[in-house]
């Protein structure tokens, strides 16, 4: 068991109040899995992917733990996580290609970091040479600026960087998003490649890209509005999903080899709720086409199928399971004005 | 009185430049950077994943192997030098301030005469003063032979009481700037990296400076500080033109923290005064560069102003001492020119050579003020 979150609640302070963004989050990751973390934009899943390596000044740590090869992250204690960063837990961030200083080479962009964990750069410079040259990269780099590389280059650099020193957990933030699809493709290889020579135990993938998640990663976690929506194997998620977002967010992919020019793409109507107060109950229910009274309560993230993980009273009702009485409604009602 | 650029000069100038960034010559300079890769093309991509895959990204990297990186680097200086000596303003302005400097170092060591007996009213008792006067009554002497610049009321060589003014005022004009460059990013660092109450806290402050008339504040301070050496000078000015500076680098601050590389070495632990010094700093060294200019010149200005009042350090000489003793002895009604005319012309072509070398610089540095 690498990664295990438990309960984990993340919280932006704002001027208008605290937003939710991880909200009662818990899951797990194992040794050498990678697990694809997706969901639409605000839904939190950065936030959480951030918050196990650094809290920004507006994020809080509201509750909730994570656990890393059974020791727990720290991680409210920006200090106390500074053993941690790079050497167990460590992140690519979505910037990947504008994240090296201008003004210095990046070899002595890589020796300042290095220093501030306290790894003496002439200790890993031969290792940090052969996995540039495993990416590409011809170990020159080291003595150019990066304004001298293409956005390419700089991203792997940077990708070799954050894993130069065997991190346990990498998390990989939207790492293909700004890229074309031939060099996403190539991204997502190399994160594999980076698993399979022991770079890296497991990692995380966040994207909002159902499809890279489908060819790299071995499960997926989806997230929706600061709350987990489905876990389960990648090839059941993309064949077999239970919670309704996911089936409506795989419907609302195009296909290869479907013309859309009779038919319109379906997308998900209406929008997700706002997480300053959101709403009671399962947070898909407005937009859920299967919603129902039981929706009002709040689903709890259930095991349905051996390591398939649903939050959706009517999947829980698919699968027989008693879900108990519906709340009448006058009390929902009055519950969620009284919010 | 001091020339303020203000912000307005920083968005031309932040662009990193080449000389401020390719100085590194860290260790890393000295690793064997002309060995090739490793691997050839073909044997780097053993496992099958990455191969096919890394093909197009792996196209640029041949050229930029094998000895590259020192030919690439040399071109880059010699591009600066290129740059530096071709731009008129930058030769023109530093080649003044480099006679200046070297008459003020060495000036003294080859002045005609002593400047500290015969010279100027300063550091003399008013008794002697008063002695040299009656004795030496119509000495001022035309530039002649013997003295270059001619001669004061006292007897003393002008062209000698002039090179250890000098060495003075570059002196009091180094000390200034220092202290208010020192004052100005520690706290324009501060205020922009903290942020917050810090912030606020230093903007308060900063703006109650800034609105402290320096001139007044100096007269009150020395009705009751007896301390007048250069030293005191220099930190007095110091003290008191540092809030532009600071102002200047806390919105450069601002700007930069929120930049991607900040954020990851934020994110991987580094230290928030190794951030900012490696990080953020460099960023805008070509701007703190032409600030350190401006304030050498303005402090330069100041403290031949506070001289001239009388307000300055009393046991040297500095231009602003001679311009003084040259109005105080009415050298302007007796038409003595090469009194007061020399140290004048000197303080105003040390500031026009730097100010025109400052605008040469910020062409060098800012690629878009390059005349092609």
């Amino acid at each position: 068991m690498s990664l295990k979150v438990d309960n984990l609640r993340i919280t932006y302070r704002t001027l208008r109040g605290d937003v939710k963004a991880v909200d009662g989050v818990s899951f797990s990751v194992s040794d050498g899995e990678i697990m694809g973390l997706a969901g639409e934009s605000g839904c939190g899943k950065s936030t959480l992917g951030n918050s196990l390596v650094f809290l920004e000044g507006r994020m809080r740590h509201l509750g909730g733990r994570a656990e890393l090869d059974g020791r727990e992250l720290p991680i409210a204690d920006t200090r106390a996580m500074n053993e941690y960063r790079m050497r167990q837990v460590s992140l690519i961030p979505q910037y990947a290609m504008s994240a090296l200083n201008p003004t210095r080479k990046f070899g002595k962009m890589a020796a300042e970091l290095l220093k501030s964990r306290g790894v003496r750069f002439a200790t890993v410079e031969e290792e940090l040479r052969r996995r540039l040259g495993l990416v590409g990269l011809a170990d020159n780099v080291l003595n150019l600026y990066p304004f001298e590389l293409s956005g390419g280059m700089r991203q792997r650099a940077t990708m070799v960087l954050s894993t130069i020193l065997n991190p346990s957990l990498l998390i990989a933030d939207e790492v293909t998003s700004a890229l074309d699809v031939s060099t996403q493709r190539a991204v997502g290889e190399m994160l594999m490649e980076f698993r399979e020579r022991g770079f890296v135990k497991s990692m995380i993938v966040i994207t909002h890209d159902m499809s890279i998640l489908a060819q790299i990663a071995d499960s997926i976690l989806v997230m929706y509005a600061g709350k987990l929506a489905e876990k389960a194997g990648s090839d059941t998620v993309v064949n077999n999903p239970l919670h309704p977002y996911t089936q409506l967010l795989l419907a609302s992919l195009p296909e290869v080899g479907v013309r859309y020019d009779t038919s319109a793409l379906v997308g998900i109507p209406g929008r997700p709720p706002s997480l300053l107060h959101p709403p009671a109950g399962c947070r898909f229910r407005a937009r859920c086409p299967f919603a129902f009274e039981k929706c009002t309560e709040d689903p709890p993230f259930m095991e349905l199928q051996p390591g398939h993980q649903v939050a959706c009273w009517k999947a829980m009702k698919d699968a027989g399971l008693d879900i108990g009485p519906a709340v009448p409604p006058a009390a929902a009602v009055g519950e969620e004005a009284s919010r | 009185m001091s020339a303020n650029p203000g912000p307005a000069r920083a968005a031309g100038s932040s662009t990193p430049a080449p000389v401020a960034t390719g100085s590194p010559g860290e260790e890393l300079d000295e690793l064997p950077s002309a060995a090739p890769a490793p691997q050839g093309p073909g044997e780097r991509l053993e496992k099958g994943a990455l191969a096919g895959a890394q093909a197009a990204p792996v196209a640029p990297t041949p050229t930029l192997a094998a000895g590259a990186p020192a030919v690439r680097l040399g071109r880059q200086r010699w591009e600066f030098l290129h740059y530096a000596l071709r731009n008129r303003k930058l030769v023109f302005g530093f080649s003044v301030e480099l006679v200046f400097v070297l008459a003020a170092i060495f000036g003294p060591l080859a002045a005609p005469y002593s400047s500290a007996g015969d010279s100027s009213s300063a550091g003399v008792p008013l008794k002697d003063q008063c002695a040299a006067f009656f004795c030496a009554s119509g000495m001022t002497t035309h530039p002649s032979a013997h003295h270059l610049l001619g001669m004061t009321y006292f007897g003393g060589d002008v062209l000698s009481i002039m090179l250890y003014s000098l060495r003075e005022t570059y002196l009091v004009g180094f000390l200034g700037a220092l202290f208010a460059g020192i004052i100005g990013l520690a706290l324009g660092f501060t205020a922009g990296w903290r942020g917050g109450w810090l912030d606020d806290i230093l903007q308060l402050f900063t703006n109650v400076v800034i609105t402290m008339p320096a001139l007044v504040l100096l007269i009150v301070i020395g009705a009751y500080v007896k301390i007048h050496s250069p030293l005191f000078e220099g930190i007095f000015i110091g003290a008191t033109s540092w809030p532009w500076v600071a102002r200047a680098v806390r919105a450069q601050t601002f700007t930069l923290r929120e930049r991607d590389f900040v954020d990851l070495a934020r994110l991987s632990g580094k230290g928030g005064v190794s951030i900012v010094l490696k990080d953020i700093a460099p960023n805008m060294a070509s701007y703190l560069f032409l600030v350190f200019i401006l304030l050498f010149s303005s402090s330069m200005l100041l403290s031949v102003s506070y001289d001239f009042l009388g307000l300055g350090p009393t046991n040297v000489v500095s231009l602003g001492d001679m311009m003084n003793s040259a109005m105080l002895w009415s050298a302007l009604n007796l038409k003595a020119w090469w009194w007061f005319i020399p140290p004048g012309a000197a303080m105003a072509l040390i500031v026009f050579g730097l100010l025109i070398s400052n605008i040469g610089l910020d062409e060098v540095f800012n690629p878009k003020l390059r005349e092609s």
